[in-house]
């Protein structure tokens, strides 16, 4: 052999030795690097240069104005748009989820109809032949429930279905609604707004007004410019609830109180303004200050709601002393307060003068219609949608025999869920225009897809809460996905198609009369000035109507401010009189932050690393209750509880948390989806289920905030 | 031993305002979809999910009716002197003159969590799974931050790719790349708030806003007697909120 051991392993190690000065190491090294990390199932970003545009979300109920970014001209993330008056560059985790969810699992793809118990697809011509038919044999026994009752989009069904001859259209519970029905029982002309931006003592009673509710992100940015970093308070804010939420989070005061008391503890306020010789020019004067002093004084305000005197006497002088006060009326949970409680609320806003006035109240003009026969979003919003459901549900109401639902998800989004979806299985035939397989679509025979915000021409117009007028276009930045259609111009074909024709081709062609209608309505463009500038005294800036539609296309709002004159407004004192407390052992308290998307869209993607293990852990949602309350009932951090209401229950495990008021089980919203995608789906239970819906005393209108609840 | 303490002409830095937010988690959500974190469908267990930007709840401990709740959202600290990076075996982090970002260069990382473990402040993250979007749901990955295989550890970057953005803008605009006027750049979590509650700019510029806030006596770091110099500061009125800054003993003054 001519290669002994040694020669062997001299001439291995000589090799070793020589390779460490060739590159040859060093290549393989960094090869191993890439090649064991390019894997093929990992996506790769995308290429194409990058652009904004813009649009405003359709999804998040503040209206906020979008920044899209696209690569290669496609959108892939959506931010806020910093020129838009209700955004500032700020939007919720719903607006900013708005790219991902045109790619939710759970997307219809194309116009279905039910076929024995399951969806069978077929074409927008079999669809549309389908609902004609339907419609043509129901005359005018058709219903719509709406979750966009305020814009042009709403205005299209309502239209249609007053061409029908039926005035069954609702929309789904909000703060809107009893807002709207309250200040008719005031005889208020106009749609209520609260300046913020200008006030500089505010209560809010209940509404989570710095999360979902209302211009929420609006009311933020307004917060924030009341007080700059570190610096001097301009503005004092007190929150009013029976959960430390959020919005309660960042207000220099709480006042614990459950939510079906806000009306009285607002009415024990009034005791104290009135003794202080407050007065407003109404004609029910009198009878008001008559049943203030009967019913809600401070000791019995302290019985009903356990809120001292000395709490209401310090608010009531805070109110009093300042320059603006404001006092925003709402429900923790964005739904469920009766006119009632929004009545009590505004009673304070009328003694302390603050109608019309900067800082205060505004009543803003509903804005002009561009298809006849629609009726305005006040009439709509103040319709009783929960309680016409229950009366089907129960046969109190004929059913109707056509159902239209749009970007709604009634038989998820209503309390007292199971008879909610008793009432709607009564209906015959249900369609959906669902984006989402939501629960609603499932049980629809006929599910007409719509584009989402992203794909299609809309507007959003005067989120309710706005203190001025506002319009903003949404324009497709992207053909639609799927075999998707602009819900309006479905039906404003459908509608043509049955000889009805409603005014307009498009909404395209309509959205630009509207602008055209606007730009001679003595506005201006949002953007060097903003509006609550203008209400604060700058000059209103020039305004260039031959432009609008270019500057609403390039993301600009139209806004107006200016109010409705009051001639008749009145404190309802026939309804406060009749307003009856309830004081429940235990009570419900929901809590709705936007990261758990709305009813109509399911959590977002990503959406779901926002939900804290306080709220959802290892597959449990939890309820918060404070240790009081926790000890009264034998439970502690984790335990397993079945709540009880409205004759279902609902489980999950108890968390301790001192920020909810003792006597309060704080369940939080959007849980319990039963379609959607995994995002949503088989997460806990849907506390809406368990909260009684009953008519309010003096106003028979359903309300469902701070319902009873039990501990099975 | 600790990493040599280099002092930067630029030094990016954020201040929040935690007595502004509202613990929406709104800045969780446009980091994720900034950087390409992949949406997680159970993101219940939080040892697993990977939120660059998180927002913890504090409290004061007191009972119902005296309890008060306050939010923080908690970024990558961006330390002057970080824990992590004298750690890494690979030089995978570095702090060097970017403009005192720690930067995180995912081909490198070997995934030894080393610095995860070092980090005092859980600000890193490891990708204990493969990303998985739904399918149709990976068109919505923008081109900022590339897609991270199982194995790696990410973290927060302060967007950096918003500052070459800024940095080009201000190129095409003929002016100063490296003179940003405050705002230029601000990464996504600080443009989305709602409330408005962060800011962002260097720290070094008197013409930032920062500049002036992180020297406020309501400005505070959190756990700054490790020594790590963090480039986030957080500001409060509070006194129960700063103490939960560091681990203060009762008497100790914070």
């Amino acid at each position: 052999m001519g290669l002994d051991r040694r020669a062997f392993i001299g001439l291995v190690a000589g090799g070793a030795v020589g390779t460490l000065f060739t590159p040859i190491p060093w290549k393989i090294t960094d090869d191993l690097s890439i090649w064991t990390q390019n894997w093929h199932w990992i996506p790769r970003v995308p290429r194409g240069e990058v652009t904004y545009a813009t649009t405003a979300t359709k999804l998040c109920p503040s209206g906020a104005g979008l920044k899209v970014a696209l690569a290669g001209g496609k959108p892939v993330t959506a931010y806020g748009n910093p020129e838009h008056p209700l955004s500032q560059g700020g939007v919720s985790p719903i607006g900013a989820s708005e790219v991902y969810m045109l790619y939710s699992p759970s997307r219809v793809r194309t116009p279905m109809r039910k076929a024995g118990g399951k969806f069978e697809p077929i074409t927008w011509e079999q669809a549309q032949a389908d609902l004609t038919a339907k419609c043509k044999a129901a005359g005018n026994k058709v219903a719509c429930i709406s979750g966009d009752a305020g814009g042009t989009s709403g205005e299209v069904f309502s239209a249609f279905l007053s061409k029908i001859g039926s005035s069954a259209m609702y929309a789904m519970p909000g703060e809107a609604g009893p807002a709207a029905a309250g200040f008719k029982l005031m005889g208020g002309q106009g749609v209520v707004g609260f300046d913020i931006d200008n006030a500089d003592c505010v209560l809010i009673l209940g509404g989570d007004i710095f999360e979902g509710s209302g211009v929420s992100v609006r009311n933020r940015k307004a917060f924030c410019a009341s007080r700059s970093q570190g610096g001097a308070v301009k503005a004092r804010f007190a929150y009013a609830g029976p959960v430390r939420n959020h919005t309660g989070a960042v207000c220099d005061a709480w006042i614990p109180v459950a939510s079906c008391q806000l009306g009285a503890l607002a009415l024990g306020v009034a005791w104290h303004l009135l003794k202080a010789g407050a007065a407003a020019n109404a004609a029910d004067m009198a009878d008001f200050k008559k049943l203030v002093e009967a019913g809600y004084s401070p000791d019995k305000v302290f019985k009903l709601t356990g809120v001292p005197a000395e709490a209401l006497a310090k608010v009531a002088a805070s109110l009093a002393g300042a320059k603006a006060p404001l006092v925003i009326p709402g429900s923790e949970m964005g739904q469920g307060m009766g006119p009632g409680a929004f009545i009590a609320g505004m009673s304070l806003n009328l003694l302390l003068g603050r109608m019309n006035k900067p800082g205060g109240v505004m009543a803003l003009p509903e804005m002009p219609a561009v298809f006849p026969g629609a009726e305005t979003p006040s009439e709509i919003l103040a319709r009783d949608l929960a309680g016409f459901l229950k009366n089907v549900g129960e046969g109190k109401t004929p059913a109707p025999e056509v159902l239209l639902v749009h970007a709604a998800n009634p038989a998820y989004g209503l309390p007292e869920s199971a008879a909610m979806a008793k009432a709607l299985e009564k209906i015959p035939f249900k369609v959906g225009f669902a984006s989402f397989m939501d629960e609603t679509a499932a049980m629809c025979d006929l599910i007409l897809p719509g584009s989402l915000t992203l794909e299609r021409y809309d507007d959003v117009v005067t989120p309710y809460g706005s203190a001025f007028c506002s319009y903003t276009l949404v324009k497709p930045l992207l053909a639609p996905i799927y075999d998707t259609k602009t819900p309006a111009d479905f039906i404003l074909d459908t509608a043509k198609k049955m000889n009805l024709a409603l005014g307009h081709d498009s909404l395209e062609k309509a959205l630009k009369e509207k602008a055209a209608v606007l730009a001679k309505a003595e506005g201006f463009m949002a953007g060097q000035v903003m509006p609550w500038e203008v209400l604060a005294g700058k000059d209103k800036p020039a305004f260039d109507a031959a432009g609008m539609w270019k500057a609403l296309e390039a993301g600009q709002a139209w806004v107006k401010t200016g109010q409705v004159a009051q001639t008749g407004l009145s404190f309802a004192a026939k309804v406060l009189a009749a307003l009856k407390p309830a004081k429940p052992e235990l009570c419900l308290a929901g809590r709705a932050p936007q990261r758990v998307g709305t009813p109509a869209t399911g959590i977002p993607a990503q959406c779901t690393t926002a939900i804290p293990a306080s709220d959802f852990k290892d597959g449990d949602v939890y309820v918060s209750m404070n240790a009081a309350t926790a000890k009264q009932y034998g439970l502690s951090e984790g335990s397993r509880v079945t709540l009880a209401g409205a004759g279902a229950t609902c489980s999950a495990r108890t968390h301790l948390s001192e920020n909810v008021m003792t006597g309060v089980v704080a369940v939080p919203l959007g849980f319990g989806h039963t379609a959607f995608d995994a995002f949503s789906k088989g997460k806990g239970d849907n506390f809406l289920s368990i909260m009684s819906a009953s008519p309010e005393a003096g106003t028979d209108m359903t309300v469902w905030t701070g319902s009873e609840v039990k501990i099975a | 031993m600790s990493a040599a303490h280099i002092e930067f002409k630029t030094k990016w830095g954020l201040v929040v305002d935690i007595d502004k937010c509202t613990g929406c988690g709104a800045c969780m959500v446009a980091c994720q979809t900034e950087n390409n974190v992949s949406p997680m469908e159970d993101a219940s267990n939080k040892l697993r999910t990977l939120t660059w930007m998180l927002v913890y709840e504090l409290k004061n401990g007191k009972p119902f009716p005296e309890a008060e709740v306050a939010y923080l959202p908690r970024p990558c600290m961006q330390c002057g002197n970080p824990s992590c990076v004298p750690v890494c075996p690979v030089v995978a982090t570095d702090k060097n003159e970017d403009g005192g970002i720690v930067s995180q260069i995912y081909p490198r990382c070997i995934g030894c969590r080393y610095c995860m473990a070092a980090c005092p402040y859980h600000a890193r993250y490891f990708g204990w799974f493969d990303p998985v979007w739904p399918e149709g749901m990976e068109k919505a990955i923008t081109p900022f931050a590339s897609t991270r295989p199982r194995g790696v550890v990410e973290k927060c970057s302060f967007c950096h790719h918003r500052w070459n953005q800024a940095k080009d803008a201000a190129r095409v605009a003929g002016k100063d790349p490296d003179n940003l006027p405050d705002g230029a750049y601000v990464p996504a979590c600080v443009e989305i708030c709602p409330t408005g509650a962060m800011a962002f700019g260097d720290l070094n510029n008197p013409k930032h806003k920062v500049y002036e806030l992180s020297k406020s006596p309501y400005a505070f770091r959190l756990l700054e007697r490790l020594g790590t110099d963090p480039q986030v500061y957080y500001m409060t009125k509070r006194d129960w909120v700063r103490r939960q800054g560091d681990n203060y003993l009762p008497n100790e003054k914070a």
